[in-house]
């Protein structure tokens, strides 16, 4: 079903698949369908439960206690020792003594899932998601963890999920790339988050805008000349494609000719296609509000989900949504109340959005960070880093709704039952996706490499 | 290539007992001793049924896990998670912890023995493990990898020179790498093609040789020369290989291979300040043509080689960046990891930059194709371990590694480094007393903003005196305040609490009732008090909104009449209230009394306001020092990223499964025993070995060190290497096209010095290297991937020679370069909602010394596949992607050197047709065609046409400027440029 391509093969057939064509009339659907491009759309190992992901990262990790996964013993023993050990690498500040959550819970929908206060949007939405309380990850720090959960792997370079997927199922529309990051955060690995690293590179993310820049700017590198209208600008592309027409034909056949040339008839309609989509001005007034756009704390988030929508409605396989670093409260906790106020009505507004749209059942949603955050208390009012139990949750995509799988101790700090770790989360998301993640491989310095290296179970008890 | 992992567990399949190997126990005679017979009792038994089929002599695919049970002295010795049974000590006892199942191993692999023949295995190991099974002959570590059969694979194969083969044609060759490549060509009865004609050829060396275009003027030269082409061709070969574009050329391609960047990238992209002395001595020793092998020893151990000058020193000193520059991750928290992770890292990239060898794989177990076993990777990791790598801190967290850094300039720069050093510590420490003064000053400052009851004018009854009713809440979130604290009452249980404050007054008389709170925004508008006095009762509404008149602090709400004693009160409660209700003190002032005392000083005691002074006196004095300090602070010397021995020098012990907290047997210090020809060289104790490992690597006996870079030279000017996988010189990887020839040129650039200029020299020198790329259908058919060299292969430019070339079509590149390029940045490079400045659009010198920040390259760069940084790269990936074409058609840089360029052709002459014909001459090394010229011209004139028809807003004012800015974009664009024929 993966022919094995070298290499070499792969990176021809990506400017050879296409074959030179006409300026006008290109037959790019024909092109598209050709199953020798490596971006044309394929069908998985299994028939799939979602057709495309939507990732909404909360970088710096939120606290699983002070969210979803509700502990009422550590109101009970607040300022009580914790019993047991704390994990590994626990930083000096991190002391054993056990805090409770500021924020009130209370229980939510038919299934009855408790929720902290922080919210109240998500919490109506409650009976469509489905709760992973028992994650665990490897790394105790940021850039080790951020890299984990974006690629499987701490320290190498290696191909992030999105570019996994892209290469496994290719892409549904052919003016846009495959993987698109909305907002992706600099730091922690950065580009390696969304990066291809030993794949060809037509499966690596694309970003729109960065971390840092507003949301309401943000779009594609390059994709606009700011100095020439299109129609002018097509103009000098039909030079530009005679001078490569005459190169081509003074020195014979090169089949890397014909791919710069069709690249370049790519990249025209790109021009048009990629704005089209970033563009919220044809949404309506009810729709903008809906997700919080123009309104101050969740105008840049509202408007990053929005566009997810758009880009999942266009047929693009893989999209993240990045809330950059803001949730890594050492002290200070009282600040998940923000962070929890600019994202819970965007994301609220976009699982109503997919629903009413249809979308959300063959569009897998995934929300969380790269860990959570300990029980105990660092300083006086702050939580360390946990990677040893957190949770995070799917809507959407085949899963079953209003399902918690998946539980931490009784004080929330360490996965007992139905662990999760994240290779287990990244094969089951691939499995969702119609991909068996051990025989999705490829060949690299003599090795068959996978996303999830030599581990991963895949959790077919949250299928629905 | 990691695989820390149960994956490749091996101490698997062990249940399935095979019958004929187990052999009845003999019977325990009296003469037997106790635990001889114990253990012919209970444990044999069970050692042959549960564990010979996997781990004895017998063992089909040889003992897993490098361990054998089936002799005493095998057990002792162990496999790869070291000794299994240590006499007399059960817990330390390998075996013991597997058979219980801990969380690394489980023994028997498909279930847990009885816990009472576990229980047997405990009493038998306290016993000291007798054990009759004396082995007949000594027990070697098994690895099952046979070091002597893998020598046999040619890579290993030491290099020998081949005589030239005789070729039919005897006229074409030039030199005998000629010889060797026509000798192949014919044995297929294939025809090289014609050479290229001189445009293309010098386009092509200059591509080489410079990374860039040649100009007008040395194409119309060349073409011009009279001489023959031998002789022409040496001309402009020599005039290339001494100029200093040479380096810059040729040290980028080392730079890939040596993972070169300005920052970490990892997890915390901190700046590598320094790195780009180290950039600048790999382009220097490419120009001063340093033989190979000392470049690589230099390296590898340059701190530690002889040198004549403290010149010298700094050079080698600064060589030895190559084993520091790489990604690190610095913040992990398991430390054993993290230097694990660092010196895997420098084995990986020792392995393919010298070796072509992938030795990340063989951290976890024995190489899977290659004859690399895992002792051969701890043997290199006690080198590296030995030597230093990281140190200090930074960003002022001790969880954040730093590098080595030493400083330039021989004793006296350390002398240097320690009188900063000196400066750095009297700072810290003066800055540490500056917080803690200034700590103090708030402290007290903090003080006084407690209001001491004591010291109030009046009587004053703070809430601790007071009669509270229901759930008051302590705090001290908003000050000043009355006493210790105050208390609240948490919006809850509203009209059902209540605060009465009683003074102990000493006469009648009218007194003044002062109420303490701080006013807030959340706070109740409309809180009852009531007070009692001598005459009754009164009813107040007290607004927490505001603030109060006195100090901020207290609410005069009016004089009443009190008795002497207890009788009088003041009472405060919640009904009717929303906000939050204070509730901290109340003042009982005799009338008049307040008029005296200067609001500023209430509550305030005098040895307070001294302290208060002392404090303020001490923080200001502490930073008067520290300026003083700044201000005649000494200038650090010039450090540079290098390495140092480890002041502990200690052999590795084996990471099971790569794993550094289960460690296995210690490993001597060593090299790979496949490519190791003599005697492994000795590593004197006291020594990290990096001396011996540099000598090792360049050394002529090294089968694989010249043969690699011998094919990466091919591999950079003819487009493919001899081994078309330029890093993998294994197994997985290919096989010589040119077995002899490799050979040949490896033994001959050795007896050269090792010399990489000649050996550039006579390969471009040769027939072979001016093929056209031109072929023909025969040529195509019967070598379809052309390893045989009939043609020559097209190639395409690189990211920094089309980022050069475009600055050299514009007239606009600038030559001086070196030095920092980074300085500006701060401690971390990158954030993570920052680029952190590195902007390079606006810089026009040469690619080469942009600086490389991982994670976040110069957009030209990443767009064209420049290697990535964070991994060594013998060869760059060549991708073909829309991203390119939107680059080239809308990035800010390309419109605007193509602007400069139009410029450039504008004034050079006042005639289209020359304005064109300069274009293709400086874009593509050759005249227009009379169809070209017209073409263009036609472009011209349409463009302006089209502009013309634009809204005002849109289009450009010099219509004519902006059609020849958009042809020379198109230039960049195209193919032709782009491609070396």
């Amino acid at each position: 079903m993966f022919p094995q391509f070298s290499r070499r093969q792969l990176l021809q057939s990506a400017s050879t698949g296409f074959g030179y064509m006409a300026f006008a009339g290109l037959a790019a659907e024909q092109a598209h369908a050709a199953t020798n491009h490596p971006l044309a759309p394929k069908t998985g190992h299994h028939p799939a439960r979602a057709k495309r992901v939507i990732f909404l990262f909360m970088h710096g990790g939120p606290s699983q206690v002070d969210t979803f996964d509700y502990k009422p013993a550590l109101a009970k023993y607040d300022g009580g020792d914790l019993p047991g050990e704390l994990a590994k690498g626990t930083s000096g500040g991190t002391g054993r003594k056990l805090m409770k959550s500021p924020w009130k819970f209370q229980q939510h929908g038919e299934c009855g899932h408790w929720m902290s206060s922080l919210f109240p949007h998500v919490a109506k939405h409650v009976d469509d998601l489905c709760f992973l309380s028992g994650l665990h990850t490897d790394g105790q720090s940021h850039g080790q963890a951020v890299l984990q959960l974006h690629t499987g792997a701490q320290l190498l370079t290696r191909p992030s999920v999105g570019s996994w997927l892209v290469y496994g199922l290719g892409s549904e529309n052919k003016n846009l790339p495959g993987f698109v990051t909305i907002c992706p955060t600099r730091g922690h690995g950065g580009v390696l988050n969304y990066g291809n690293a030993f794949l060809p590179a037509v499966y690596q993310g694309t970003s729109v805008g960065s971390a840092g820049t507003p949301a309401s700017s943000a779009t594609i590198k390059n994709i606009v000349n700011t100095d020439v209208p299109p129609d002018v600008q097509r103009k000098q592309l039909d030079f530009l494609q005679s001078l490569n027409a005459t190169h081509r034909k003074h020195i014979g056949d090169d089949h890397r000719i014909d791919g710069v040339m069709e690249s370049f008839e790519l990249a025209f309609r790109m021009q048009s296609a990629v704005p089209d989509v970033c563009d919220l001005a044809g949404e309506s007034t009810e729709t903008l509000k809906m997700y919080g756009i123009g309104e101050k704390p969740t105008d840049d988030f509202g408007r990053q989900c929005l566009m997810a929508r758009r880009f999942a409605e266009a047929g693009v396989r893989y999209i993240q949504v990045s809330h950059s670093f803001k949730w890594d409260q050492h002290g200070n906790l009282k600040q998940h109340e923000k962070n929890a106020l600019e994202v819970d009505q965007p994301i609220a507004a976009l699982l109503e959005d997919l629903k009413a749209r249809g979308l959300l059942e063959d569009t897998l949603v995934l929300w969380g960070g790269e860990f959570g955050r300990t029980p105990v208390a660092q300083g006086k009012d702050g939580r360390d880093h946990n990677p040893v139990g957190f949770t995070m949750w799917m809507a959407g995509g085949g899963v079953k709704s209003g399902l918690t799988y998946g539980e931490t101790d009784e004080f929330g700090y360490f996965a007992v039952k139905e662990k999760m770790h994240m290779h287990d989360l990244h094969a089951t998301i691939l499995w969702l996706m119609g991909i068996d993640h051990e025989r999705l491989t490829y060949r690299y310095a003599g090795r068959d490499f996978r996303l999830t290296d030599v581990f991963g179970r895949v959790a077919t008890e949250i299928f629905a | 290539m990691r695989m820390t992992t149960a994956g490749v567990f091996t101490l698997t399949l062990a249940f399935s007992s095979i019958p004929e190997l187990v052999a009845a126990p003999p019977k325990p005679s009296q003469a037997v001793e106790p635990g001889i017979a114990f253990f012919e009792a209970k444990i044999r038994p069970v050692l042959v049924e549960q564990c010979y089929s996997c781990h004895s002599e017998q063992s089909k695919r040889g003992p897993k896990g490098g361990l054998r049970v089936d002799t005493r002295e095998a057990l002792l010795l162990g496999g790869d998670s070291g000794p299994a049974v240590v006499p007399k000590k059960v817990t330390a006892s390998w075996l013991i912890k597997a058979l219980h199942g801990d969380e690394v191993s489980e023994m028997p692999p498909n279930g847990k023995l009885p816990s009472a023949v576990i229980a047997d295995f405990e009493k038998w190991v306290a016993m000291g493990a007798p054990d009759p099974r004396i082995a007949d002959k000594p027990v070697a570590r098994a690895s099952g990898i046979d070091i002597a059969a893998g020598q046999t694979f040619w890579a290993y194969q030491p290099p020998r020179a081949h005589p030239a083969p005789v070729v039919t044609q005897a006229d074409w060759p030039r030199s005998d790498v000629d010889r060797f490549i026509l000798h192949a060509l014919e044995a297929k009865q294939l025809q090289p093609s014609p050479d290229a004609d001189r445009s293309t050829l010098i386009r092509r060396l200059t591509f080489d040789l410079h990374g860039l275009l040649p100009t007008p003027a040395e194409v119309a030269a060349f073409v011009a020369d009279s001489a023959t082409d031998d002789v022409a061709l040496a001309k402009v070969v020599d005039r290339l290989l001494a100029s200093p574009r040479f380096g810059e050329r040729w040290g980028r391609h080392w730079l890939d291979v040596a993972r070169y960047a300005d920052s970490n990238g990892k997890d915390e992209n901190l700046t590598f300040h320094e790195a780009y002395l180290y950039r600048d001595w790999v382009i220097q020793q490419f120009n001063v043509d340093t033989p190979y092998d000392r470049f690589v020893r230099e390296q590898i151990a340059g701190d530690l080689l002889p040198a004549r000058d403290d010149k010298q020193r700094d050079a080698q000193l600064t060589a030895t960046g190559f084993l520091v520059i790489g990604p690190k991750v610095l913040a992990d928290r398991d430390l054993e990891k993290r230097r694990a992770d660092v010196i895997d890292e420098q084995i990986d990239t020792i392995g393919r930059a010298f070796l072509g060898q992938t030795l990340g794989c063989v951290r976890c177990h024995d190489h899977k194709f290659d004859p690399i076993p895992q002792s051969d990777y701890y043997a290199l990791a006690g080198i590296l371990g030995s030597t230093r790598t990281l140190d200090r801190y930074k960003l002022g967290n001790p969880i954040v590694a730093g590098w080595m850094l030493r400083p330039l300039g021989g004793e006296a720069g350390e002398k240097q480094l320690a009188v900063f050093r000196e400066y750095e510590q009297q700072l810290k420490e003066l800055t540490s007393q500056i917080k803690s003064a200034k700590a103090e000053l708030t402290r007290v400052e903090t003080a006084t903003t407690m209001r001491q009851p004591g010291a109030l004018v009046g009587f004053t009854v703070d809430n601790t005196q007071a009669k509270l009713i229901g759930n008051w809440k302590p705090s001290t979130y908003s000050s000043p305040f009355v006493g210790e604290g105050y208390v609240h009452d948490d919006k809850t249980d509203k009209g059902k609490k209540s605060a009465t404050f009683t003074p102990k007054l000493p006469r009648d008389g009218e007194y003044e009732v002062l109420i303490s709170f701080t006013a807030g925004s959340g706070r109740a508008h409309n809180v009852p008090v009531t007070i009692q006095h001598v005459n009754g009762e009164k009813q107040l509404i007290l607004d927490q909104t505001r603030k109060p008149k006195i100090d901020g602090l207290f609410a005069p709400i009016g004089t009443f009449s009190f008795a002497a004693g207890t009788s009088g009160s003041a009472t405060i409660t919640t009904q009717g209230t929303t906000g939050y209700v204070i509730v901290d003190a109340v003042r009982f002032v005799p009338k008049g009394e307040l008029a005296n005392v200067p609001e500023a000083a209430m509550g305030v005691s005098e040895e307070l306001q001294k302290k208060l002074a002392q404090a303020a006196k001490r923080v200001k004095a502490l930073e008067a020092k520290q300026t003083q300090l700044k201000k005649s602070a000494p200038k650090p010397p010039q450090m540079v990223m290098a390495s140092r021995d480890e002041d502990v020098i200690a052999d590795a012990k084996i990471h099971v499964r790569g794993n550094p907290h289960q460690l296995g047997n210690t490993v001597p210090r060593g090299f790979l025993q496949v490519a190791t020809a003599d005697p492994m060289p000795t590593i004197p104790a006291g020594q990290s070995g990096r001396v011996q490992l540099a000598e090792w690597l360049g050394s002529r006996s090294n089968p694989l060190t010249a043969k690699v870079y011998v094919n990466r030279v091919w591999y950079h000017l003819f487009g493919e290497g001899l081994v078309r996988t330029v890093d993998e010189f294994t197994r997985q990887g290919e096989r010589p096209t040119h077995p002899a020839l490799l050979d040949t040129l490896a033994v001959e650039f050795m007896n050269h010095q090792w010399s990489t200029k000649q050996l550039i020299r006579k390969l471009v020198l040769s027939r072979v290297y001016r093929l056209a790329t031109r072929s023909d259908a025969t040529q195509r058919s019967a070598d379809p991937e052309n390893r045989l060299l009939s043609h020559a292969h097209r190639r395409r430019m690189e990211a920094e020679v089309i980022r050069d070339g475009i600055l050299q079509i514009a007239g606009n590149i600038n030559f001086q370069g070196g030095g920092p390029v980074v300085a500006h940045m701060p401690e971390r490079a990158i954030t993570n909602n920052s680029d952190g400045g590195v902007s390079t659009e606006k810089v026009t010198t040469r690619s080469v010394y942009l600086p490389i920040i991982r994670n976040e390259l110069a957009p030209i760069l990443e767009v064209f596949d420049f290697a990535d940084p964070t991994t060594s790269t013998g060869q760059r990936d060549e991708t073909t992607v829309p991203t390119q074409a939107l680059f080239l058609m809308n990035n800010p840089f390309i419109i605007q050197q193509a602007q400069v360029a139009a410029h450039r052709l504008l004034a050079a002459s006042s005639q289209d047709a020359e304005r064109i014909t300069l274009l293709y001459q400086l874009a593509y090394s050759r005249q227009p065609t009379s169809d070209e010229l017209t073409t263009a011209r036609g472009f011209l004139a349409e463009y302006q046409e089209r502009l013309a028809s634009v809204g005002s807003d849109k289009a450009p004012k010099n219509r004519v400027a902006a059609a020849w800015a958009a042809l020379c974009q198109a230039v960049f664009g195209s193919t032709e440029f782009r491609f070396i024929e």
